[in-house]
């Protein structure tokens, strides 16, 4: 089991409230394989330093996360597929 | 023959430890944003005065920083 950090960019045209339960959904998937969900951290629109998609502005949230390393694989795999999902990015904190 | 002549460099207050910053965080961006010159560019170790391995933790949390659109790759202000 190791410790993650997952970040994802989502569109900003979706709900802000709809964020917290449609990204819990996919954390079904860590606590399925028996990982633990630590915290989820959605920061709201935020302004981006540039487009992505066209967009200027996009609501950031920020995961962590204890799985196995095939969980997170997965989990990112799937977030990726998602329409609304502009950007996702794992960081494992304690790697150095 | 002219003496060679010997300046002592000044020796720069190391920023981070002015902080207390011991993990690099690529989501803090105010701290990031002192590493970067105005046109989003990295700047050099002789001008931050951070050590070896914290500007190597530094450049790398900038990158991913930039990844995420938290700091702008360029900032073409001219």
């Amino acid at each position: 089991m190791r410790h993650y950090e997952l970040m994802v960019i989502l569109d900003p045209d979706l709900e802000e409230r709809t964020v917290a339960p449609s990204l819990d959904r996919y954390l079904g998937l860590v606590r399925q394989d028996g990982g633990t969900v630590d915290s989820v951290d959605v920061w709201g629109r935020r302004r981006m330093a540039y487009e992505i998609n066209k967009r200027a502005e996009g609501i950031y949230a920020v995961v962590e996360l204890t799985a196995e390393p095939a969980t997170v694989k997965e989990l990112d795999r799937q977030l990726t597929l998602n329409e609304s999902v502009m950007r996702t990015k794992v960081i494992r904190p304690d790697a150095r | 023959m002219a003496k060679p002549v010997l300046r002592k460099p000044k020796k720069k207050q190391n920023p981070l430890k002015a902080a207390k910053v011991t993990y690099i965080d690529y989501k803090d961006t105010t701290l990031l944003r002192k590493f970067i010159s105005d046109r989003g560019k990295i700047r050099a170790r002789r001008v931050t005065g951070v050590t070896v391995q914290e500007q190597r933790q530094i450049a790398a949390a900038i990158k991913n920083a930039r990844e995420m659109a938290l700091l702008p790759y360029t900032s073409a202000t001219r």
